[in-house]
């Protein structure tokens, strides 16, 4: 069976993921990602039909809590943290053209 | 009672006896912080364990404990206790890296929670320890910045992603750690350098604060020479906290005293199970007769044993490494060049800003970071979901159901930790996959959210570490830590 990740895939999700890959590290990766595909398939194997996917890591469902005012929520903590700054203004790279 | 240890000797200190002479007055905090920070610059260069050393802080803080004791005022069992942090863990006002490129030159903002509780603890933060990057891996290799080597072999791994916080540990540079577990990252370096490393039940910890990894998965847990250690380590970061929604308290209210005192008559009524499928093909020989002297001893405390099946195990490794890089994917977009930490020099051709995330994310991240996160944005994309990431969530929740099944028979699951003991440096670097299996039985627990110890299992003179495995039902870490503490009694006779 073919592989479904391909050299213009790969590129194509290099793209989506924002990721600049140099020729090498292409190469590297699509055999790398064509082998671990292949050893996924191995769970095509397994009949699932009718199983409820476990889509967390906790049984606890969502609740809303009520809308006060909370403390210690390190509000800050984003724009502290920022590389540069100066006084309340966060400094970005150009960019645009 | 614990005979006293000679306190001249970091060989023999563990948090418990620390606690004891510090009360005496056998020695203060800071002589014995200031120790471990001669033994790290002797030692340290050989075997690589921590990125960060946070000496004048360590200090200032032993010295208030130091203080503190004089008026006699009341203290906890970390007071004073020097610590390794895997430096994927905020603490405010210190550079926190993950091991990464795109976070060399980050400083945390904010205290991760189980800082902020073990520093109301007055625990000493030597600093912090070396990892894969954002903890992807099983060897410590991975690392932006420098290897970790196996303090029992150094021409071998510590295992990984905490390897820096287990080989601290293991080679007497710090009492205790914390290390982080999305798939084996306690355990598995725990059982290669033959120490203690607790993978909590999913939110037991807060998680706040812990540079994310896949967030349905990352545990936070303690290293510790002993079992008592990690129950005293553990019982001091456990709880809900409100800045992680995923955190709670155990059903029947909270964490009690059994933790770090069990009660042994209790203990032995427990039943442990242990699973063939765990035993099979691709376990080493010298792993398998380890462990099952271990088991010996365990079943010698009068504790019984019996079979258990986890049917869906085989499948758990290509669950995961689908779940978990579908996970990343996602939580490393926030990685930008922009915001955090920046790329030093861009280089040339950079005119928008979409040139600086593809050129700050080529340079910034390393070789398995890339390959997570490409993997992960693959099984995500549409034609390929329900192939690979629904199909890995319905196999996740047979995987969790083998345990909810296990346990309606039994107390605890008994395993080895992993198929081989630690590998050799460069081993496994070509091969990613064969990286990934030797996290076989360590993710299962990870993929059902239950709880795992593993312990040093009894080996040859000389021999590589080897670990066996406790995993307990959810919020019961008392019945994994219990049986480890009777073990522990029987096998070092205190």
């Amino acid at each position: 069976m073919a592989s479904p990740i391909n050299k213009k895939t790969l590129e194509h999700l290099a793209q989506l993921a924002r990721i600049e890959l140099d020729p090498r590290e292409e190469e590297r990766l699509l055999h790398d990602l064509q082998k671990i595909l292949d050893y996924f398939g191995e769970l095509q194997a397994l009949d699932t039909a009718g199983v409820v996917p476990l889509t967390g890591g906790t049984l606890l469902r969502n609740v809303f809590r009520d809308d006060d005012e909370r403390r210690n929520t390190n509000r800050g903590a984003g724009t502290d943290a920022f590389p540069e700054s100066r006084g309340r203004l966060l400094k970005v790279p150009p960019v645009f053209e | 009672m614990n005979a006293p240890a000679p306190m001249t000797s970091l060989h023999e200190l563990t948090i418990k006896t620390f606690h004891e002479g510090l009360l005496a007055k056998k020695f203060s905090a800071l002589e014995i912080t200031q120790a471990f920070f001669r033994r790290i610059r002797e030692q340290d260069r050989t075997i690589g364990a921590y990125l960060a050393l946070h000496e004048e802080q360590a200090a200032m803080d032993a010295e208030r404990v130091d203080v503190a004791l004089a008026k006699d005022e009341p203290l906890g069992m970390l007071a004073g206790a020097p610590l390794a942090i895997k430096d994927l863990l905020l603490m405010k006002g210190e550079r926190t890296t993950a091991g990464s490129k795109i976070l060399e030159h980050y400083t945390a903002s904010y205290d991760a929670g189980v800082i902020a509780r073990l520093k109301a603890e007055q625990a000493i933060f030597l600093g912090k320890t070396n990892l894969d990057e954002f903890a992807m891996g099983s060897s410590t290799e991975n690392s932006a910045f420098q290897i970790t080597r196996n303090p029992h072999d150094p021409e071998r791994v510590p295992g990984g992603s905490s390897g820096g916080s287990a080989a601290a540990v293991a080679a007497h540079l710090a009492l205790g750690a914390l290390g982080t577990d999305t798939g084996g990252s306690i355990r598995e370096p725990a059982a290669f350098c033959g120490v203690v490393g607790l993978k909590p039940t999913y939110g037991a910890v807060s998680r706040s604060g812990l540079i994310a990894l896949a967030s349905s998965l990352d545990q936070i847990g303690p290293f510790a020479a002993t079992v008592e250690d990690a129950a005293i380590l553990f019982r001091a970061i456990a709880g809900k906290d409100p800045l992680d929604a995923t955190s709670a308290d155990p059903p029947d209210g909270g964490y009690g005293d059994e933790l770090v005192h069990p009660d042994f008559e209790r203990v032995r009524k427990l039943v442990v199970g242990v699973p063939e499928e765990y035993f099979g093909a691709g376990v080493e020989e010298d792993v398998l007769r380890s462990v099952e002297q271990a088991r010996k001893t365990i079943e010698s405390l009068k504790i019984s044993f019996k079979k258990v099946s986890l049917p869906h195990t085989k499948y758990a490794v290509a669950a995961y490494y689908i779940i978990l890089p579908a996970e990343v994917s996602a939580n490393l977009a926030r990685f930008d060049g922009i915001r955090y930490s920046r790329i030093p020099d861009l280089g040339p051709h950079v005119k928008n800003l979409r040139d600086i995330y593809v050129r700050s994310r080529g340079k910034g991240f390393g070789a398995e970071a890339k390959r997570r996160i490409i993997l992960g944005t693959f099984v995500l994309s549409s034609g390929y979901y329900d192939a690979y990431y629904a199909k890995a969530q319905q196999v996740r929740a047979l995987i969790r159901n083998d345990f909810v099944e296990a346990f309606k028979e039994v107390d605890v699951i008994f395993a080895p930790v992993t198929p081989t003991p630690a590998f050799k440096i460069g081993e496994k670097t070509a091969d990613p996959l064969a990286m990934y299996l030797s996290d076989i039985f360590t993710i299962p627990a990870n993929l059902a959210g239950v709880p795992a110890v593993a312990i040093p299992a009894p080996t040859p003179e000389g021999a590589l570490p080897v670990g066996f495995q406790l995993i307990g039902k959810p919020f019961r870490e008392a019945d994994i830590l219990g049986i480890g503490q009777y073990y522990e009694r029987i096998v070092r006779g205190s």
